[in-house]
């Protein structure tokens, strides 16, 4: 189907983008890599009669590492992502949402900013992003403020991103020595498919006595908005983590969501599944550790 | 408005006025008359739609016309080259990848952008590659076949 008209905007740098939405107001968007906007423009879900396009803003298509600090412009796309070593070895849990992601041509086009503020509750990034404690850097003309992965979603295409805000890029810290994370995702078919659920969980260790010290479990498509298990986070706390601990950490992270029935799979099935995939990818996250204790 | 972009297309420059609604795929089809590449679901599932832009593949459908410019755009129409068929179409044509054809050109740029990338790549590698584009008749058997058998074929300067 052919897409609506529209005016097409190229702004040279963000701050110029910042000023065209100002400018347009409520019949602006947003394009970045088009894989959800132009799919919504085709269906007439959606018609902006003014796009502001991102892609060649070359100062958000860069990863760039500092230090123990990492950042990923919003533009940066998915292949950018999964295919970087920088991410591979040090946030594994977003390179495999990255790999997991659509298809090849997809992971050409989509971009890290658009699966974020798309917020679909099955987008395949937002889980591990907010497991590794990712802050998304707002910028709004001048002014920026910082907001927490986890807490930026209101709800199924909605988030806490003002309209008149651009998601400039998204700022991780390299977790300590004794952490590690997993990624998973449930589909029918492992290509061009949304989870039925997903989710990505963080551990870090106390190096002397070898307790759990910080857990974050961060659970998709099981709620209107990511979940984040807080008391199956809490049951980790000061523990040692073994088989047991994490069986009861899957019982408890199903009671921190509510899935809904749905095309994809029932409430029941994604419960079930809550339980067995968060205790396993405790598992993925307790052998990273292993991994890199082994590997210093 | 009208805007008038410059792209290399199957190595051939071009300068065309396009509507910035117009995508990619609207442009090679409808204004090109370049009709090799297919218009499947138009929205990102099907991948029969796939070209190469500077050598990776994309969705024409989910692609601003008015985005390719300065791009290096590569179509099924490109893969024949002076010396006859590409090596992949020789493959598909030998181990009957072929049925209905809808998917094929498709197939064949993001299998393409495969083989330009790995050496040797695995028969799991050659599934991933071609895992968005979705074909009804064949059961993609005959098609990893092809593109497995074609990367084992290849000349030096393939």
């Amino acid at each position: 189907m052919a897409l609506p008209r529209f005016q097409y905007h190229e702004p040279t740098s963000l701050a110029e983008a910042c000023q065209m939405i100002q400018e347009y107001g409520e019949t602006a968007a947003l394009l970045a890599g088009g894989t959800d906007l132009l799919v919504k423009m085709k269906n007439r879900e959606l018609r902006p009669q003014n796009i502001v396009s991102l892609v060649e803003l070359e100062e958000i298509k860069q990863i760039s590492v500092t230090g123990r600090h990492t950042s990923i412009g919003a533009c940066c796309t998915i292949s950018q992502i999964a295919d970087s070593e920088a991410i591979r070895s040090v946030f594994p849990a977003l390179s495999s949402g990255a790999e997991h992601l659509g298809s090849p041509a997809v992971r050409n086009l989509g971009t890290i900013g658009g699966n974020v503020v798309t917020a679909s509750p099955a987008a395949d990034l937002p889980p591990a992003l907010a497991a590794y404690g990712t802050k998304a850097r707002l910028k709004q003309g001048e002014q920026e403020r910082f907001l927490s992965l986890d807490q930026i979603f209101r709800g199924p295409g909605a988030t806490h991103i003002r309209k008149d805000e651009i998601l400039a890029d998204l700022h991780l810290k390299k977790p300590p020595k004794c952490s590690g994370a997993g990624f998973f995702k449930l589909g029918h078919r492992n290509a061009l498919q949304c989870s039925i659920i997903n989710g990505a969980c963080y551990i870090a260790l106390d190096p002397q006595t070898g307790k759990i010290e910080k857990a974050r479990i961060i659970l998709g498509a099981v709620a209107p908005t990511l979940v984040r298990a807080s008391s199956a986070e809490k049951l980790l706390m000061g523990e040692k983590p073994g088989k047991e601990l994490f069986l009861e950490a899957g019982m408890a992270a199903v009671g921190d969501c509510n899935p809904i029935d749905d095309l994809r799979g029932s409430a029941e099935y994604r419960r079930d599944m809550i339980q067995v995939l968060t205790s396993r990818t405790l598992h993925t996250s307790l052998n990273e550790i292993r991994k890199s204790i082994a590997r210093t | 408005m009208k805007k008038t972009i410059q792209l290399s297309i199957n190595r051939q420059p071009c300068t065309i006025a396009v509507e910035p609604h117009q995508t990619l795929l609207d442009m090679l089809r409808d204004e090109l008359g370049m009709t090799g590449t297919k218009r499947g679901c138009d929205k990102g599932d099907c991948g029969t739609c796939t070209v190469l832009v500077n050598n990776k593949p994309i969705n024409a459908c989910l692609y601003l016309a008015v985005r390719a410019d300065g791009k290096e755009i590569l179509t099924v129409e490109g893969m024949e080259t002076d010396e006859g068929l590409h090596p992949l179409q020789k493959a598909f044509l030998e181990k009957g990848a072929v049925q209905c054809g809808f998917c094929t050109p498709g197939m064949l740029m993001a299998s393409v952008s495969l083989l330009d990338g790995k050496k040797n790549p695995t028969e799991e590698e050659v599934k991933q590659a071609i895992s968005g584009n979705l074909c009804r008749c064949t059961g993609y058997t005959h098609i990893v076949e092809a593109v497995v058998s074609a990367t084992k074929k290849r000349g030096e300067k393939f």
